[in-house]
């Protein structure tokens, strides 16, 4: 590709680290105030805005407070709770991101006729002007299904897994899988779920993957039946830092194999600087850093923001470039990987949860309300 | 049949009672009354010979039969049929007892003068389940039920037999217009499996035809759950019209008749939803189209959104009305709002902000680099509808609110400006701290960085702000005294404390704003007049509104106002001068009738005695920045400046805003002078006469100001 330039660094060395100043203790969020709704469509008169617009110091562009502190990764033998099979494909995919907002009357017990209507509307919605009756056979199979396990929090709704499959025209009677999504929830916030009026139901993180026209056809259908909204789910540096350090984390107990990182510089030809470090190291790095402090096990932002400046100063060292000036696009371990557009893969079950529940609070983050 | 020739007799006798008003009329109009029955005399018998028509009769070459077919053909031309000659004249068509030929000669000059009896449709459609029709007359039929379907006089009966009508889709020719008809007349419970499954077989034989997908439409509006179907948007026509045979006939004949009995002659009917097909990959900024979830309530009383057409229907239906799967459908419809007023279901507003929420976050917080042009038409048509049903609603939305707070940190200050500025207006009070982090510090930001335009539209905005609140308090206030028992919501409303914190937060605010804003701008016109605005609301918030508040404006709008240099900026502070005189006076008598002790401090009274006291002293008694007045300025400083006379330079006649008045009336006083000697005007009643020629000028606010505080007897600071 011309005009682009990658640099791949295999590095050992001893850690000198900037910026190893004494560790800030974690600012205190205010404890939250449980949230009320009132009976009208705006903020009842005369009544303060919701916890969400006032801390200031944290806010993002979406006004919310991200959490400064969190337990670090902790390997959960899913295999035992969820069926193997449907871990195995969970696994098998790179999955794209979206965020949705709470599914209005929907019932884990209806799955079975919400097949046969998505059914019938993506077929009518493929054959336009053409009716289709609820129920009939149809080029293509639907099933909506739960997915036991994957929750953990007894607040978080069961998945809900969604796959499509195309009949052939002839003969054989052997199912093609075309396309697949998931929507879940996993640790998602105790106080705002509960918040929620009883015919919610939350299930902020959406997965896909399969083509894009059957994507935007799913989501158009759960938008048109449950009122709720989809919206892209981007991952910013924040969270992919986030998992750099959490995956890093978990080497001692699981071989993450390799840590690479890879930046986007703002220059003309752009630069993509693709960063590959030794497991041995960047756990070295990371544990110079974090202590763990007994039982309670939590990360705090800054270590998280130490880790990645370490390892940023250490390249600018020999390259004299950088890489806090780019944008950092992907962050991969053999524990699974994550790309700033929204992708993911899964690459090990046993911190599937570490990695979902992130992604479940990036995803109600974006929740509008 | 002397009942049936009644109608067209009566209209006619109706008519000519309308176009002869005179007395000396009278015998000429009952001359006209008795011509007329003797002209209806043939029609009746020509009736009643066509009703005999028994069957065999010979057609070809029976010219009595043909004359009295004319006779009829006439009068429905000219007149109108009434109902049992229209029930005949069907029943003889139809059985086809004088022929084909004579039936569709009959169809076509059915032409009824007011209803149509529902029981002679009944009895055609069974003639037409007898299948002796050839298929022309057949369809010729169904175009004239379609044409006449408003003038049915009742249409249950026609509803019971729906299951025999539906039996004519399958005859291909009659298809289409079996199905317009079954549109019109579908309910709920015709919607039925096997019905739908028939439907279906159709179109696989027929392909996508616009009447199946019109009826099918139907089907899916009452039973979402049988029947799934995507109109594709260039499909959207509805039926075609087939009442070209008898339009003009119909039109003419009504006319004459009953104006009020009118048939929309359009029947074609659109399905609502949405507008317009837009081709736009992301589609979060269009307000979606009502559709009902297929789990909906089986009750069949329940009224769908779709289906509403009027308020009278919204009226009839308020308590069995289903909400729309979309609650953001509602914001496309101004009957809808009428009903999102109504509506008690928490669940329905957060599912509202959901949507609203998420839509606004996508296209201004998230996506800010899909800006094309054409997205931003959109998006100010977006904007535009959420602001118009806030208007409606007379509240903001929650998500709108929240938006905005995020918004206004990123905001550049021109993009969509009046909307933005439009939504702001509509948020509710906050306490003081939390509306100066998340409103004021954004705003005052850009305030300073931008144009004057910009300034203006900022205080705009703010004035209908605090208009709102003050309103909203009013209207709680009036509430609270009314129901003093009921106190439920002691919780959700701020107290009056509060409010009054806020409030003058806002004005000291705004105050702030307009300071800066006029040194920045000169003195610019435009911002002096918003500024003003805003403080004729500030200054009558006692008594307009009973908020015990009263906030002066700060020096820094005050003089600007006083001494500009046109006479309306000068008449408006004079008038919200005698409106804060109003305001105080009524604190003040307040006060000493409750007794308790009033929260206007002694401060702002002695702030408006002081700028009352530099008003009166520039503009009356000429002695502008005298020692003692809060305007006093250093003797050696007013004489460096070189202006003579400095004391007198800005009264009602040297001020630089009224000096043309001054001129104009010195020139009507002493024509004859050539030297123009302005103090001349100040002498005796000369002065009086001046005054009140300036009064006579449209300066109302003046007057006021003048006669409230200057009277003969009142010193100058009565408060």
């Amino acid at each position: 590709m011309i005009g682009k330039r990658d640099v791949q660094i295999w590095f050992r060395c001893n850690w000198r680290l900037v910026n190893m100043e004494e560790r800030v203790s974690a600012v205190n969020t205010p404890a939250n105030v449980p949230m009320t709704r009132r009976k009208s469509y705006g903020r009842s008169c005369m009544e303060n805005p919701s916890l969400f617009w006032q801390t200031p110091g944290h806010l993002t562009t979406l006004g919310h407070r991200v959490p400064t502190s969190r337990g670090a990764a902790r390997s959960c033998n899913v295999i035992s709770k969820v069926d193997p099979e449907q871990i195995a494909l969970l696994m098998k995919h790179e999955w794209k991101l979206a965020y949705v907002t709470p599914l209005y009357r929907f019932q884990h017990a209806r799955l079975k006729s919400y097949s046969k209507h998505l059914t019938a509307f993506i077929v009518a919605e493929r054959q336009q002007g053409v009716a289709i009756e609820v129920g009939t056979e149809a080029g293509i199979k639907v099933t909506v299904s739960t997915l036991q396990g994957i929750a953990e929090n007894e607040d978080d709704a069961e998945t809900v897994f969604i796959q499509i499959h195309s009949k052939p025209m002839f003969g054989a009677d052997a199912l093609k899988p075309v396309w697949r999504g998931w929507l879940t929830c996993v640790n998602g916030d105790h106080e705002y779920i509960k918040s929620l009026p009883p015919d919610f139901v939350s299930l902020p993180l959406f997965c896909s993957s399969g083509s894009e026209p059957l994507t935007a056809l799913v989501k158009s259908w759960f938008e048109r039946t449950f009122d709720c909204n989809f919206g892209p789910l981007f991952l910013n540096s924040t969270t992919l830092n986030w998992l750099a350090a959490l995956w890093t984390g978990c080497h001692p107990d699981s071989n993450i194999r390799f840590l690479k990182l890879s930046w986007t510089m703002p220059t003309q030809p752009s630069l993509d600087i693709m960063y590959t470090v030794n497991p041995q190291d960047a756990w070295e790095l990371w544990n110079s850093i974090h202590s763990e402090d007994g039982a309670d096990d939590r990360i705090h932002i800054d270590e998280v923001q130490q880790f990645m400046n370490g390892l940023e100063t250490h390249l600018f060292r020999h390259f004299k470039i950088y890489l806090s000036a780019g944008t950092l696009m992907k962050v991969s371990t053999s524990l699974g990987s994550a790309h700033h557009d929204g992708k993911i893969k899964i690459g090990s079950s046993d911190y599937m949860g570490t990695l979902l529940t992130l992604l479940t609070e990036c995803a109600l983050l974006r929740t509008p309300v | 049949m002397a009942n049936s020739s009644n109608l067209p007799d009566l209209a006619s006798s109706e008519l000519s009672e309308a176009s002869s008003g005179a007395l000396n009329n009278r015998s000429l109009r009952v001359a006209e009354h008795l011509r007329k029955k003797a002209e209806n005399k043939p029609f009746e018998l020509a009736l009643k010979y066509l009703s005999n028509v028994q069957e065999g009769t010979v057609v070809r070459g029976n010219n009595e039969l043909e004359k009295n077919l004319v006779v009829v053909e006439t009068v429905a031309f000219r007149q109108g049929l009434p109902p049992d000659a229209i029930s005949q004249l069907l029943d003889l068509a139809l059985s086809l007892r004088a022929g084909g030929v004579t039936c569709l000669r009959i169809l076509k000059f059915l032409i009824p003068a007011s209803v149509v009896p529902q029981e002679a449709i009944v009895r055609s459609v069974s003639w037409l389940c007898v299948g002796k029709m050839n298929i022309n007359a057949q369809v010729l039929f169904l175009r004239w039920v379609l044409t006449v379907f408003d003038l049915i006089d009742c249409k249950d009966r026609l509803r019971s037999i729906y299951g025999f009508i539906f039996s004519f889709v399958t005859e291909e020719n009659l298809c289409p217009f079996a199905c317009h008809l079954l549109y019109l007349l579908t309910m709920k419970e015709h919607v039925q499996p096997y019905r739908v499954r028939k439907l279906m077989d159709i179109q696989a034989k027929m392909g996508r035809q616009p009447f199946l997908m019109q009826l099918l439409a139907v089907y899916k509006v009452f039973r979402p759950e049988l029947v799934t179907l995507s109109v594709p948007s260039r499909m959207r026509a509805g039926f075609k019209n087939y009442n070209s045979t008898w339009k003009a006939a119909l039109s003419a004949v009504q006319k004459k008749n009953r104006p009020e009995a009118m048939a929309d002659l359009s029947l074609s009917l659109e399905l609502k939803g949405k507008s317009t097909s837009r081709k736009r990959k992301l589609h979060h900024l269009e307000v979606p189209g009502l559709s009902s979830a297929f789990d909906t309530s089986s009750d069949s009383k329940v009224f769908r959104m779709q289906e509403l057409q009027s308020f009278a229907q919204l009226l009839q239906n308020i308590h069995n009305i289903e909400l729309p799967a979309q609650m953001g459908s509602l914001l496309g419809s101004s009957l809808a709002l009428h009903y999102l007023d109504c509506v008690q279901d928490e669940s329905a507003f957060l599912r509202l902000n959901f949507w609203l929420g998420h839509s606004l976050q996508e296209e201004f917080l998230l996506c800010p680099e899909d800006g094309g042009s054409d997205s931003l038409s959109e998006a100010s048509a977006f904007l535009t509808t959420i602001l118009s049903s806030q208007q409606f609603l007379q509240e903001g939305f929650l998500s709108t609110e929240s938006f905005l707070y995020k918004f206004l940190s990123v905001w550049d200050g021109s993009l969509l400006r009046s909307q933005i500025l439009g939504l702001l207006s509509h948020i509710p009070p906050m306490s003081s701290n939390y509306i100066k982090t998340l409103v004021f510090e954004p705003l005052i930001q850009l305030y300073f960085t931008s144009n004057v335009f910009f300034k203006c539209s900022v205080i705009e905005c703010l004035n209908s702000m605090l208009l709102r609140w003050l309103t909203c308090h009013f209207v709680n206030r009036l509430e609270d005294c009314a129901d003093l028992s009921v106190n439920t919501n002691t919780t959700a409303t701020m107290n009056l404390s509060g409010f009054v914190d806020t409030v003058t937060e806002l004005v000291s605010f705004v105050g702030r704003l307009a300071t800066e804003g006029l040194r920045l701008e000169n003195c610019h016109i435009l911002l002096l007049n918003h500024t003003l605005n805003f403080y004729e609301t500030v200054c009558d918030m006692l008594v307009k509104y009973e908020l015990p508040l009263v906030i002066m404006p700060p020096a820094g709008v005050f003089y600007p106002a006083l001494f500009a240099t046109d006479s309306l900026t000068v008449d408006r502070l004079g008038y919200i001068m005698y409106r804060y005189r109003k305001n105080l006076t009524l604190a003040k008598k307040q006060e000493q009738q409750n007794g308790q002790t009033f929260h206007i401090s002694r401060a702002t009274y002695q702030d408006f005695n002081k700028q009352l006291v530099v008003m009166v002293s520039c503009l009356w008694n000429s002695k502008s920045f005298s020692p003692g007045t809060s305007s006093e300025i250093d003797e050696h400083l007013l004489i460096q400046s070189k202006v003579p006379k400095y004391r007198c330079c800005f009264d009602l006649v040297h001020h630089p805003a009224f000096f043309k008045y001054a001129i104009e009336f010195h020139q009507k006083c002493w024509p004859e002078r050539t030297c123009v000697d302005l103090a001349s005007i100040k002498v005796g009643r000369y002065w009086s006469w001046y005054v009140e020629f300036l009064f006579c000028q449209g300066f109302d606010g003046l007057n006021y100001f003048i006669q409230v505080n200057t009277g003969q007897s009142s010193s100058s600071s009565s408060s």
